[in-house]
């Protein structure tokens, strides 16, 4: 199974090159996908699978789309 | 005959039938006949003269010329509200000195605004009020100048100081919304805090590079702030280019003036994250 991933910001150099169909195993959870992508877990702190925010813990299915985002504070 | 039914009596003689483009007509009063009427008011504390004769005129179904072409986005009867509603917001800089922009010509009719910090030359890529004239002075005090110079209607308190949380519950005092134009992680955390506690709704918004995200925080809410820490963030590496900032800053007024006019906030409980490498825009449950 596959999902699409946008890493934003900071995090966008972890962008994988097939980001819109990511192979993903069955139930292989979010902490593990950006394990696999490099990205530093202090660096990451929101994950969002369709629209919502998720934990690390949460498994993926096919289709799903996962945003990643680092602290932001600018103005 | 009492001076309010006087004011409306000369409200009505100036008035002028303007027909729009797209073919309705509507009364009007022209700009400088509000400067003409509003000089002949005594001084209130708390409500601009110019402010008080745009007020009777809404109540009379007269439109104001200056906000002519909020027409519709805006109705007289939301303008009106705008004329009286309450604005509190911390941080006059790059997104601040654009969310006051947007506010005051929109007519929000009292905004209250903390920065304790002077213009820098790194404030110029972005900051609306930066400029080499305002180069090491107050933002407060060019957010002051800067009122006079786009809406003198709207009653504008500056505070040049940095805030604790005891001074921000005092800068949310009667507020309506709570605007978060802060840089940095720092202080949001808090405001965010203090917002709740004051019982009102927080509109923030943060970028790094291309990416921005605005939310809007009901008390009780979750914020992005709390989310993120206390510790370095994107913008640390990217920094605060203008686009982004301005991106944000029309993002997050658009919203206050969604709420200060009685409508539901659009981003309650939400983000809107965007990224302006791509162009993309979406909005995400928190």
């Amino acid at each position: 199974m596959h999902v699409s991933i946008r890493c934003f910001a900071t995090l966008s150099r972890f962008t994988p090159a097939e980001a819109e169909a990511f192979p993903v195993a069955q139930g292989e959870t979010v902490a593990a996908l950006v394990k696999r992508l490099g990205v530093p877990p202090d660096d990451l702190k929101l994950v969002f699978v369709n629209g919502g925010h998720v934990g690390l813990d949460a498994s993926l299915a096919d289709g799903d789309r996962v945003g990643l985002f680092p602290a932001v504070g600018g103005g | 005959m009492p001076a309010h039914a006087m004011l409306d009596e000369r409200i009505l003689a100036l008035a002028e039938q303007r027909s729009l483009p797209d073919g309705r007509t509507l009364a009007v009063l022209p700009f400088f006949s509000v400067l003409d009427l509003a000089r002949g008011l005594p001084h209130m504390s708390g409500e601009r003269p110019a402010a008080r004769v745009e007020r009777a005129a809404l109540t009379l179904g007269v439109c104001p010329e200056r906000y002519l072409r909020n027409i519709e986005t805006y109705s007289l009867d939301e303008q009106l509200r705008l004329l009286g509603a309450r604005a509190a917001m911390l941080g006059l800089g790059g997104l601040g000195g654009h969310v006051l922009e947007l506010l005051a010509r929109a007519g929000v009719g009292h905004i209250r605004a903390a920065d304790g910090d002077e213009f820098e030359p790194a404030n110029l890529n972005r900051q609306l009020l930066a400029t080499r004239h305002s180069l090491l002075g107050y933002k407060a005090a060019a957010a002051a100048a800067r009122m006079r110079q786009v809406n003198r209607g709207v009653d504008f308190e500056p505070v040049a100081a940095h805030l604790d949380e005891a001074g921000m519950a005092r800068l949310l005092e009667g507020a309506d919304v709570c605007l978060d134009a802060l840089g940095g992680l720092a202080d949001r955390a808090a405001l965010a805090r203090r917002a709740s506690a004051a019982g009102i709704p927080l509109v923030t918004a943060a970028v790094a590079g291309q990416t921005g995200l605005v939310a809007t925080v009901l008390p009780g809410g979750k914020s992005p702030a709390e989310l993120f820490g206390q510790g370095g963030a994107a913008e640390d590496r990217l920094g605060t280019p203008a686009p982004g900032v301005a991106t944000a800053a029309a993002l997050m007024a658009a919203e206050a003036l969604n709420i200060l006019c009685g409508r539901a906030p659009a981003l309650a409980g939400k983000m809107l994250v965007f990224d302006l490498s791509r162009m993309s825009f979406e909005t995400v449950t928190l």
